[in-house]
């Protein structure tokens, strides 16, 4: 919802407008759609800003040419140190092994999210030594998967129990000694008992925004969702891949496929459902988990990855639980599919698509300090971001995602800080120029009460308020500007103390539970802007409050609810 | 269930959490002396009440475990005779989807998904049709005062009376952590049905759900038994019915709806399974058609004893969201279709019946929104014609599935379906405004086609507001 921050930001405010902002892409799907939204230009040479680029072009033209300073592309260097299946567990293992060397047992314990996985035909033995003792255990269930390296959407995995089953795969490769790269695989260990909803396997797709390694900077986002296969799930029959893998471009080629709702359930709905079965508790702690597996695999890559300011990344991090709902990571996706097969979906990657351009900040109009953006919450900077102990939450993933209101008030307290920041150079220049302060002043005052919003803080400055027909938003911008004048400012950050909890305390309690979905706590190190921007929000929020308190559950209902379809299609129509 | 022995008896007894605070007191009463004689303690017990306590708890356990007998007739003979014309009426609408679905067959460009027996509005339709009988014979003065689209003479209990006995749901407070954690072991450890009662009245902790249900049930420990007697249902299963066919074409309905397309296959198996089961003709609390048989019909009724109806998938979809077993739904299912939803579908004076909801939701907007139920009269759109829909259904696809369970949870902790009149109350109160501004039956339509969100305790406020 961009389109806010052309509402609320004057021309003259921004750093860069959004109408001189070029971009190159080659996609035709949502991304081409997220970019005209922005109502940015396309261009075909190199004078873009932004460039949304397949894997392969990083690969090949990067290293090759220069980047000019302003221009973001979304791909990091190397990023298949994390995304290609081999190399991640590979990261993985050794960043366990260092942690243990280092005597951070307990971190190393945590690396425990993916499955027993070998390198083939290069581990072969070892494997083979593995097959041979879970066999000799009596064990002939044990299902293991192959994946091909490299390749996506299912294509080319197979599941099998006997080594027989393989023994075709090793002829081939034999054949083929010239060429190794050809045909290699990861075994990995079968999660056999994931959890089902309605006797169907799915596993999740949460998206993860990634725009710096150093210091780690990752941005989750609320919404993602669970891909259902079509078939029964079946232990024994391992050779039906319906049953097996939840990918659309597997699931599509079925027969039964339904084309109204895709197979998919929304992050949302999914949380609903578990909550309901599990319980508020249960579940919290394995959404939480989620996060952390996320943050934890970016952190095994963290210092292997070349870091680049040009560039960022938005990971799709596909996750499974099993039935003890543990999280499972089975891969990560550097270029997720960004082709939507319902308006619903459609509207879903638009909007992330969106909210990854305004972290972005082409426009340059952002502090870097914000909490929330859109649909996405920062979850790491440098170190794991934590929610304070009192917060309903333990991590946003798959509450409501309120964005649309987010960003509203965003755009709203940017608009302030920006014509806050525009008034200070301005007023400096004519300091400078010694005289005609006055003069200048009543100009800008002039021109600025010509328009809404951000000019209506003047007059909370000097001291007169216009009586306008716009009273509440008129208080609620006058409170603010008592905290704003010293706001926004480098030099000033440290004299201003951000309020703790209990200020807003008590009472913003009562809107938490309510809207709890929409506030974002505090965080002392924050920079002091976002004070403003709480108050704003919290102000804004308390015209809202519902009236009645519903008890405890259901107001953790609230949270989630109404997050199924329905509102998320109002709130991105 | 059989008659109890008086070991089971104390089992039960030992079960329940009032029984042990009678044994604490009793203890506490002779904490000083030291012989303690059967004759002290029956006196000690008449003297503080214990006695009528424990023959109240016991009273409750017999009667519980008493079966409880299908009602065949009912007491009222003018509904008798209503409801055999009710399963001819329904004989002759199998006949149609029947032939329906022979041309289908036969000329496959021509499909007709929407084929069913009955649905909520030829209910209603049905039920309007005894204004105008009674009419004409006793009551012809009473109609003419009244606009009510059913104004039969039943005994009805006094609306006032339901509004008063939900009123606590509006006090709902925030529980504390600490206090749903001891709600949490109170329902692993209870169970006597008056104790589980009082828990579901007031506040079920997701998660312990299923259990506090399947407890309710008395089906805690049977397990295997439940599994083995859906296997058997399955196996049957394999022999196609023709209504097979029809809760097929039930079950697309089911798969539009975003929370539980997941689970269409696993309705449907129920469903199947449930127009097999043998055992639901004794268990069912109401008989939903008079078990005429008819000598040269193609088709007789089920098994179950009456037909399946549009939506019937509806009932098991929310309780999908409890359990994952499959055998563990359809017994919560057929329990619950079985004590509560067979009302809902029942042409009969009890206190539960359709026929006593909707006469009370008349009673209740007539005389606290005149106003309303005026104005939706005159534009042709009768109050009850509006919330047939989420009476009979119970809300489900209206209200998110927690929502829903919550109104289960109701139904359970009074034994009783009244909360929908509740709910359908409010629900009207809440579009009140829009729907004073409608004016013919298309704005009406347009107001419930917007998209909207209801939620159970939303809905019990707005039931209660002037």
């Amino acid at each position: 919802m961009s389109e806010y921050f052309r509402k609320y930001i004057k021309k003259e405010h921004y750093a860069n407008h959004y109408s001189n902002l070029k971009f190159k892409t080659s996609f035709r799907n949502c991304i081409l759609e997220a970019f005209k939204r922005r109502l940015w230009k396309e261009t075909d040479g190199d004078d873009w800003d932004i460039m949304w680029a397949e894997k392969e072009w990083i690969h090949e033209v990067m290293d090759h040419t220069h980047l000019q300073s302003n221009q973001k592309i979304n791909h990091f260097r190397n990023h298949y140190e994390l995304t290609r299946k081999d190399l991640m567990i590979k990261n993985f293992k050794r960043y366990k092994k260092n942690l243990e060397r280092e005597g951070k047992q307990e971190e190393a314990n945590n690396y425990n999210f993916f499955p027993l996985t070998f390198h083939l035909p290069s581990e072969y033995p070892i494997f083979f030594e593995e097959f041979k003792r879970q066999t000799n255990n009596g064990d002939t269930k044990t299902a293991w998967i192959m994946k091909p390296i490299g390749k996506s959407q299912g294509k080319g995995i197979f599941i099998f129990n006997k080594i027989q089953q393989i023994s075709q795969w090793k002829n081939t490769l034999r054949y083929n000694q010239d060429n190794p790269q050809a045909e290699a695989y990861i075994v990995q260990k079968y999660i056999a008992d994931p959890l089902l909803i309605g006797g169907k396997k799915f596993d999740m797709r949460i998206y993860l925004l990634c725009t710096s390694y150093q210091p780690l900077t990752l941005y989750l986002y609320r919404t993602g969702f669970a891909r259902f296969t079509h078939h029964r799930y079946d232990n024994e029959d391992i050779s039906n891949t319906y049953v097996h893998l939840t990918n659309v471009a597997i699931q599509k080629t079925s027969d039964n496929y339904d084309e109204k709702l895709g197979g998919k359930w929304n992050l949302q709905t999914l949380k609903l459902y578990l909550m309901t079965k599990y319980g508020q508790e249960k579940v919290a702690e394995t959404f939480y988990n989620i996060q952390m597996l996320m943050i934890r695999s970016l952190q095994a890559v963290q210092k292997i990855i070349i870091n680049d300011k040009h560039c960022f990344e938005l990971y799709g991090f596909d996750i499974l639980l099993d039935a003890q709902l543990k999280p499972w990571l089975l891969e990560v996706n550097a270029s997720p599919s960004m082709t939507s097969n319902t308006p619903v979906d459609f509207e879903l990657k638009c909007g992330l698509l969106d909210d990854v351009f305004t972290i972005i900040d082409l426009e340059k109009v952002l502090t870097g300090n914000e909490e929330q953006i859109g649909g996405f919450d920062l979850i790491c900077k440098g170190t794991p971001i934590k929610l304070p102990i009192n917060s309903t939450f333990t991590t946003y993933l798959g509450a409501f995602n309120n964005r649309q209101q987010q960003l509203k008030k965003i755009a709203k307290s940017t608009a302030i800080r920006l014509a806050q920041t525009y008034q200070e150079s301005q007023t400096k220049a004519i300091e400078v120029g010694s005289k005609g302060q006055k003069e200048k002043e009543e100009k800008d005052k002039q021109m600025r009460s010509s328009s809404k919003g951000p000019q209506v803080m003047q007059n909370g400055v000097n001291g007169s308020i216009k009586t306008n027909n716009q009273s509440k938003q008129n208080t609620i911008i006058k409170r603010n500007t008592t905290n704003l004048p010293t706001l926004g400012t480098v030099q000033n950050k440290n004299n201003v103390k951000r309020y703790p909890l209990q200020n807003a305390g008590q009472q913003s309690q009562q809107i938490q539970q309510s809207q709890s979905n929409s506030s974002k706590k505090n965080n002392p190190n924050e920079d002091s802007m976002l004070s403003a921007n709480q108050k704003l929000q919290k102000l804004t929020q308390e015209s809202k409050i519902n009236q009645f308190q519903p008890y405890k559950q259901q107001s953790q209902y609230n949270d989630v609810m109404g997050m199924g379809s329905r509102n998320l299609q109002k709130n991105e129509e | 269930m059989q008659q109890l022995d008086n070991q089971e008896i104390l089992m039960k007894l030992k079960s329940s959490k009032q029984f042990w605070d009678i044994k604490k007191k009793i203890k506490q009463g002779f904490s000083d002396q030291q012989k303690i004689g059967v004759n002290d303690i029956q006196k000690f017990a008449q003297s503080c009440e214990i006695e009528d306590q424990l023959i109240k708890l016991i009273s409750h356990i017999l009667k519980k475990s008493k079966k409880r007998e299908t009602l065949k007739e009912d007491q009222i003979e003018f509904l008798n005779t209503s409801k055999i014309k009710w399963t001819e009426l329904l004989f002759k609408n199998l006949d149609i989807v029947h032939q329906k679905t022979k041309n289908q067959e036969e000329d496959d460009t021509n499909t007709d998904s929407k084929l069913y027996i009955y649905d909520e509005k030829n209910l209603l339709a049905f039920l309007q049709t005894f204004k105008q009988q009674q009419s004409n014979n006793l009551y012809q003065n009473v109609q003419f005062q009244s606009n009510k689209i059913l104004n039969i003479n039943i005994p009805l209990k006094s609306s006032q009376s339901i509004l008063d006995k939900y009123q606590y749901l509006l006090l709902q407070e925030e529980l504390s952590d600490e206090k749903i954690n001891k709600i949490r072991k109170q329902i692993e450890n209870e169970h006597l049905d008056i104790e589980l009662e009082k828990i579901a009245q007031t506040f079920v902790p997701n998660g312990e759900r299923c259990l506090l249900y399947l407890k309710y049930f008395e089906f805690d420990h049977q397990d295997t038994v439940l599994q083995q007697h859906f296997v058997k249902l399955q196996k049957e299963c394999l022999n196609q019915l023709f209504y097979d066919e029809l809760l097929e074409i039930d079950g697309h309905e089911i798969s539009e709806d975003t929370f539980y397309f997941v689970f269409q296959e696993q309705i449907l198996t129920c469903l199947k399974c449930f127009i097999r089961d043998r055992t639901i003709k004794e268990n069912i609390r109401i008989q939903l058609q008079s078990g005429i048989k008819k000598e040269h019909a193609e088709f007789q009724l089920p098994i179950t004893g009456f037909f399946p109806f549009k939506n019937i998938s509806k009932y098991v979809a929310p309780l999908c969201y409890l359990s994952t077993k499959i055998h563990i739904i359809y017994a919560l299912f057929k329990e619950f279709f079985c004590r509560y939803f067979c009302f809902l579908h029942a042409i009969s004076s009890e206190s539960n019946s359709i026929l006593s909801l909707c006469m009370q939701i008349e009673e209740i907007v007539s005389t606290r929104s005149p106003k309303l139920f005026h104005h939706l009269k005159v534009i042709g759109c009768d109050t009850l014609k509006l919330i047939i829909h989420q009476l009979v259904y119970c809300f489900i696809g209206d209200m998110d599935p927690p929502h829903i369970l919550t109104i289960y949870d109701q139904i359970i902790g009074h034994d009783s379906l009244e909360i929908l009149v509740i709910l359908c109350v409010g629900f009207l109160n809440k579009y009140k405004s829009k729907l004073l501004l409608a004016k013919n039956q298309e704005n009406v339509q347009q107001i419930f086609s917007e998209l909207r969100e209801d939620r159970f305790q939303e809905l019990v406020q707005y039931a209660y507001k002037q």
